[in-house]
């Protein structure tokens, strides 16, 4: 136990070391950043201006807005990094023999899988929350500058504020952007189980990153292509699309389920989320699952 | 845990790389408090081997048991009584070689600050402590895996071919580490070499193999005592002939005469110097010294390994 969890935080150290995971944790949360900026801009120039109603639903506008790029941007580039990412942890490995030197000690293959997998879920897990504070304080602000009894006191508001507003905007509420951050955690579960079953056979961070995701993409096209065309002439297709597992990414990343979400109108537990998160973490598991027996009966021979 | 175990058992190994077999039948028991070599020429199956006893790759065939732990089933359970490193060692590019030895050598068992700065002196490695692996020549990083090998003071150390890449005092000093850990923690180590005379001069115990199977294993007394003496007789030019003539005269004459740069090679049985030096005296010959040759494992092995008659099976 106190090996594993040992091994768990070698391979943090070793993620978190490359300058790739810098890069990663920026890329990720540029819209935050950026958004924060904007929001500071825009609350040094609604000081200047005085608010009113117009400013209101500017401001309800680009924070609404901000949650809804954000997790779309993050489903679309969070992909491209945990490749790199999850090469990193074991193609290169592989190939430049620390692979070798971690087997050499007592640690199991299955423990190596599992605190390389943790390791990776933890880190994305930090990416994540980051974006998800930097929304979460951008959010905050946002609430104290609309609502009356908002965090910020009166004394920091522009004048005349608390008694403008009758009834509260509608904002993102803490629960539903927390939600938005558990969906994109559980989906990108999946593509790291993905990503690691690609990872064990080959040497090299990047040709493994392009071969799985052109893979990924390859089996999105089908799915596209199948549901669209192909099952107006054979309904085998749908059957076949059933299992792009591809799709569930598209459904919790639809821009409805995330406006619902923002919106409060959907949950997790709102059934068709609840059945696309689900089947997501099934087809992490079944990842893992193939990851472990491919890596037991792997030849390490660099 | 019984003291005549030996450290490693193998017997009947076979592995393929796809269609071509590359241990045929491996078999050899290596007992415990022991330098042991492990010899033979490229290509043998020597680097396999040490990766199927590490569990590194499976085999097809055969039974392998280090310190009594059967591999692979209860390989993890051996290795943390075992050091080893493979081929070259790799260590994280971008750590320092205290970070190495911390991050990796914990996986064994919690280390000191203390014991990791003692290792890394012992293996002469004191002013790079702080250096970056990447930085590292290959002399340097072969000593790493070495103090990697031995931090956890382990029962049984196995290295690959550990003096490749180093200078030759770095191989004198390697071998006094590799002796002092051998009577200190009473480790036995197991190391594979092409370079005969390290081997000679470390180990006391010899795995040969070719071809994917075991030619000779033994001690190494043992091995060369099989063979016979060898002398060099220094005699001028002309009391080359005479010699030759006196030698070739007595009575139950030596294996044979060869033609040296400055005397006379004589290959005979052990014990026989001291009477043909005196019969070489007697007929008047003037020898100026008479020096034994050391038998070299070197032609023991060639003879066993069959490399002299280079259409031998290895092809």
């Amino acid at each position: 136990m106190r090996r594993m969890l040992f091994l768990i935080l070698f391979e943090l150290k070793k993620i978190l070391n490359r300058k790739k995971a810098l890069l990663f944790l920026l890329a990720l949360n540029v819209v935050p950043l950026v958004a924060s900026l904007g929001l500071l801009v825009a609350y040094v120039k609604f000081k200047g201006f005085g608010f009113g109603e117009i400013q209101f639903s500017v401001l309800y506008e680009v924070v609404q807005g901000l949650f809804t790029a954000h997790f779309k941007l993050f489903a679309f580039i969070a992909p491209f990094f945990l490749a790199l990412v999850v090469g990193d942890s074991f193609s290169t490995e592989l190939g430049r023999g620390y692979m070798k030197t971690l087997l050499l000690t007592p640690v199991r293959r299955w423990q190596v899988i599992s605190a390389k997998t943790m390791a990776i879920m933890l880190f994305l897990l930090l990416a994540v929350s980051l974006g998800g504070f930097f929304l979460q304080c951008d959010l905050l602000v946002a609430r104290s500058l609309t609502q009356p009894t908002g965090l910020l006191s009166n004394d920091l508001l522009p004048g005349g504020l608390s008694t403008q507003i009758d009834k509260p905007l509608n904002l993102v509420s803490t629960s539903s952007a927390a939600q938005l951050l558990t969906m994109t955690f559980l989906a990108n579960l999946m593509l790291i189980g993905f990503f690691i079953v690609f990872a064990l056979f080959f040497e090299s961070a990047i040709l493994m990153t392009f071969t799985s995701l052109s893979v990924l993409m390859g089996v999105h096209t089908f799915f596209l292509i199948a549901t669209n065309f192909l099952n107006k002439i054979d309904v085998w297709y749908d059957q076949a699309a059933k299992w792009c597992f591809t799709r569930h990414l598209d459904e919790l990343f639809s821009i409805n389920t995330i406006n619902s979400i923002l919106d409060g109108r959907a949950s997790l537990m709102t059934d068709h989320v609840f059945a696309a998160w689900t089947a997501a973490f099934a087809w992490a598991v079944l990842f893992y699952a193939i990851a472990v027996l491919l890596f037991s009966r792997r030849q390490i021979l660099h | 845990m019984t003291d005549n175990q030996p450290a490693i058992k193998v017997d009947n190994l076979v592995k393929f790389f796809g269609r071509k077999q590359i241990l045929k039948g491996l078999g050899f028991n290596v007992p415990l408090n022991t330098i042991a070599g492990f010899l033979g020429p490229n290509g043998a199956g020597k680097t396999t081997t040490l990766r199927v006893l590490l569990g590194l790759i499976p085999n097809a065939q055969g039974q392998v048991s280090l310190l009594g732990h059967q591999i692979p089933a209860c390989r993890t359970a051996a290795l943390e009584e075992i050091g080893a490193v493979v081929e070259n060692p790799a260590f994280i590019e971008s750590l320092n070689a205290y970070e190495n030895l911390y991050w990796f050598g914990s996986l064994y068992k919690p280390l000191t600050r203390e014991r990791i700065l003692e290792v890394i002196e012992m293996v002469g490695l004191k002013d790079a402590t702080w250096q970056r692996f990447g930085t590292f020549s290959t002399g340097m990083k072969q000593r790493l895996g070495v103090a990697f090998g031995i931090l956890h003071r382990p029962r049984l150390l196995i290295l690959d071919e550990p003096t490749s890449g180093m200078d030759p005092a770095g191989r004198v000093h390697m071998r006094e580490i590799l002796t002092r850990i051998h009577q200190q923690d009473s480790t036995s180590i197991f190391l594979s070499s092409h370079l005969l005379d390290e081997i000679q001069r470390l180990c006391n115990y010899v795995v040969i193999i070719n071809d994917g199977k075991t030619v000779k294993e033994g001690y190494v007394s043992e091995l060369l005592s099989d063979h016979h003496e060898k002398w060099e007789i220094r005699v001028s030019d002309e009391d080359a002939v005479k010699a030759r003539e006196v030698i070739t005269a007595l009575p139950g004459s030596p294996a044979s005469i060869a033609q040296g740069p400055r005397g006379l090679i004589l290959t005979m049985a052990v014990g026989q110097s001291a009477f043909v030096n005196a019969e070489l005296v007697k007929a008047g010959v003037r020898v100026n010294a008479i020096i034994p040759l050391e038998a070299s494992l070197e032609e023991t092995f060639i003879k066993l390994t069959g490399n002299g008659d280079s259409s031998g099976g290895g092809t």
